[in-house]
């Protein structure tokens, strides 16, 4: 079942990506090219530690 | 000195006053949670001071206690674990008063706020701020028994 | 121009940090600590230095009370063990 567990890692890896890139499209003042490149970057590193971290306790 | 600045004063005065006494004198069980409520108290402040100074880079400091205040509380709830068992602390009245309070004042900053990317900002502090304060109250009044290894 | 502002977060570091001399059990001292930390951040916003209120919140709400508790804890297990080995 490698290829399915794979396509719900990689959906729930989007799914944590969209959320953080949300947050952080709040949480900064002014929005400008910049801040939108660090912000999805940073949200894509937050999201691979976010399903990792959801893996290890997998309570959720 | 406007409203908001008033307002501020008020709640420092009296709330934050409060609890300093609180964590200064009295049982265990009364301390830790004035620790847990001077947190709750000051970000609402620190909320009303960033209206008051018409400076919406400080709503980053009342964003960065709500997450850091809880935390802070469940660091002695876990690690005051034996000490509180024996006498738990259960002042739920007055958790959600300032849970009320927190929320009184997020609404009216976000009625001034207007809507925008700011007023999302807020909501999310409001539920970071109220959420924490349940969730470390209810941490020290023993509610997380799973977590607790003898 | 916010004079009582100001003076009411001086009013309570003063309040705090006198009360952290006085307490003397050092998980207590630990409690009084933290709500110092807060205070002192919110003396910092009222003098009108986030940035460095921003530092004070980091360190001094959960770093500093989890260093002086893990330290206590440390400082109390032997104590309790040897009282059960008797």
């Amino acid at each position: 079942m490698n290829r399915r567990t794979t396509l719900l890692g990689a959906a729930e890896i989007l799914a944590w990506w969209a959320a953080l890139a949300l947050l952080w499209l709040v949480f900064i003042s002014a929005v400008d090219a910049l801040e939108l490149v660090v912000g999805t970057s940073a949200a894509l590193v937050g999201a691979f530690a976010a399903w990792g971290t959801r893996r290890a306790v997998s309570g959720w | 000195m406007n409203g908001w600045t008033v307002a501020a004063t008020a709640a420092l005065a009296v709330g934050v006053g409060a609890t300093v006494w609180g964590v200064a004198t009295g049982p265990l069980r009364r301390r830790v949670v004035a620790q847990n409520l001077s947190t709750s108290l000051a970000c609402p402040a620190l909320l009303l001071l960033s209206e008051g100074y018409d400076r919406p880079s400080y709503v980053d400091l009342a964003l960065l206690l709500a997450l850091l205040g809880p935390v802070g509380t469940l660091v002695f709830a876990r690690l005051l674990v034996e000490d509180l068992a024996a006498d738990p602390p259960r002042t739920w009245g007055l958790t959600y008063a300032v849970a009320a309070f927190g929320a009184a004042v997020v609404i009216a900053v976000c009625v001034a706020a207007g809507p925008s990317r700011a007023l999302v900002k807020l909501l999310v502090v409001g539920a970071l701020l109220i959420g924490g304060n349940l969730t470390a109250s209810r941490a020290l009044s023993g509610g997380f028994a799973g977590s607790r290894r003898g | 121009m916010d004079d009582p502002l100001i003076v009411v977060a001086l009013l309570l570091v003063a309040g705090s940090a006198t009360a952290a001399v006085a307490v003397r059990d050092p998980a207590r001292q630990a409690l009084v600590l933290a709500v110092l930390g807060t205070v002192l951040a919110v003396l910092f916003t009222v003098l009108q230095a986030p940035d460095v209120a921003l530092s004070q919140l980091a360190v001094g709400s959960a770093l500093t009370p989890l260093l002086i508790m893990l330290s206590v804890r440390k400082v109390r297990r032997p104590k309790r063990r040897e009282e059960t080995e008797r």
